[in-house]
């Protein structure tokens, strides 16, 4: 292998999005034999290839896709038409909308009235579960849940990385619940720390609505991406998979503010044993697991359609109304502004 | 595709015309109720007002005397959803309330002027203390 035989090229990549992604991209592309040196960039979505190439460009960019297509990129020469989509909204739009007012018209319908035992058992945990799963812990909890997904399916996720999350909310239900029964004190954030995280989870929530509408590239500056290097050992670790961070992300749903989840909380404080107040948390959140679940892996079945652009498109609306309602409801219980909603 | 369009956006203005009217209507209940004052009850030189939280507050505006010691009782019944997550912000009140029970909150006669918030930790649910 000679320097002279060393040519460089540039390809355009689509659908690299995170910074892990092009990690990915970077250490596959390396494997090949008779590449030299691999550099993706984000911003540019460009890859740039030397090596000892022999045959043609467009035969190059076709046995590069097919090295990346099952996580979701393709390879090719020229950079391929941007187009936003408009049309998508076409039927994005009324969809959101319609989705919006059912979930306003689901809240009047009182659900939580339907409530009427003030002792709680596994079955009565469990049903505050479903209650809670369509209540307005849905605005906060499966908003989250609907964004993350949304947005890791359109970045190439697998099924791996939503179970990953859902196994992550139940045992840290178990765990935490456990904890709380068993030391007795509270887990609960005080009301400046539950407005800031209120505030928070709404401007995630609001950034990745913003992404998944793909409308606007300056978010894409914005977006929430791990630092590089703690990407490449998720990724050198498992691949294209992260493990890790849906798994914490589910954790850390236990200290949503979602009043269901608080008041299960309250209860499993005054079990005073770690077995029922883990089992007491745990069931509630199995009652949670089927809507949750829906929403995952209904957007990652959605992903591989025809129809996906829509699909994202509305969830991008819902998301970002949904956001929006959230810090309207922060800031209402900073004092700040008064209440916008009432339902 | 042009009439696609029409359907579309006429769809649109008219979830959104709707919402607008569903949550303007909502407001109205606040703004122009005359306030429920059977809520309030005063004894000994004390003013007793009584809440109810279970998937929201009633009654939702309560008007009361101002300048007046009170003590605002709120009871739960089987109360699991936000409504047990008090929180009054002007009086820097957060509590989470027991799932049945009865909770006394004082509100001393410099506090009882003017309008009070009430609401649930996430906002969706709230009442309104007139102090008149």
């Amino acid at each position: 292998m000679t320097n002279s035989n060393q040519k460089t090229y540039i390809f355009h990549v689509r659908g690299m999005h995170c910074d892990a992604c092009t990690l990915l991209i970077e250490e596959t592309f390396k494997e090949l034999p008779y590449v030299s040196r691999v550099h993706a960039s984000l911003p540019n979505h460009q890859v740039t290839i030397t090596g000892n190439f022999s045959e043609p460009l467009e035969l190059i960019a076709e046995k590069l896709t097919e090295l990346v297509k099952s996580h979701g990129y393709t390879v090719s020469l020229e950079k391929s038409q941007k187009s936003a989509g408009w049309g998508d909204f076409v039927y994005a739009l009324p969809i959101a909308l319609v989705t919006i007012v059912g979930f306003f018209a689901l809240q009047k319908a009182g659900f939580a009235n339907l409530i009427t035992s003030s002792n709680v058992t596994y079955g009565t945990a469990f049903i505050i579960g479903l209650i809670a799963s369509v209540s307005t812990c849905l605005a906060v909890v499966g908003g989250l849940v609907l964004s993350l997904s949304a947005s890791s399916a359109k970045e190439g996720g697998t099924w791996r990385t939503q179970t990953m999350f859902h196994v992550g909310r139940l045992g840290g239900f178990f765990v935490l619940g456990g904890a709380i029964g068993a030391v007795g004190s509270s887990l609960h954030l005080g009301l400046n720390a539950n407005i800031v995280l209120g505030i928070v989870v709404a401007l995630v929530m609001l950034i990745l609505g913003i992404n998944l509408l793909d409308v606007f590239h300056f978010t894409k500056r914005l977006q929430f991406t791990l630092p590089k290097w703690i990407s490449r050992h998720v990724v050198r670790g498992s691949r294209h998979d992260h493990y890790l961070a849906p798994l914490l992300v589910g954790v850390g749903t236990f200290f949503l503010p979602c009043g269901f989840t608080q008041s299960m909380q309250l209860y499993a404080l005054t079990t005073g044993s770690f077995m029922k107040g883990a089992l007491t948390m745990t069931v509630f959140a199995l009652g949670t697991l089927p809507v949750l679940a829906l929403l995952s892996f209904g957007s990652l079945n959605i992903a591989h359609k025809s129809w996906k652009g829509i699909f994202f498109k509305t969830a991008g609306i819902i998301v970002i109304a949904l956001a929006l309602l959230n810090l309207a409801n922060a800031l209402a219980t900073a004092g700040i502004i008064s209440p916008v909603f009432n339902i | 595709m042009n009439k696609a369009i029409f359907i579309s956006i006429g769809i649109s203005a008219l979830l959104v015309g709707g919402m607008f009217w569903f949550v303007s209507g909502n407001i109205d209940v606040g703004a122009n109720a005359a306030g429920d004052t059977s809520a309030v009850s005063i004894s000994d030189g004390k003013q007793f007002i009584d809440v109810s939280a279970k998937g929201g507050y009633s009654p939702r505006v309560i008007l009361a005397k101002a300048g007046t010691p009170t003590i605002l009782r709120v009871k739960t019944s089987g109360t699991f959803d936000c409504s047990a997550s008090l929180v009054i912000p002007k009086l820097s009140y957060q509590k989470f309330l027991q799932p049945s029970g009865t909770e006394e909150i004082a509100i001393s006669a410099e506090q009882a002027q003017g309008t009070m918030q009430g609401l649930c930790s996430m906002g969706m649910y709230n009442f309104q203390i007139k102090f008149q």
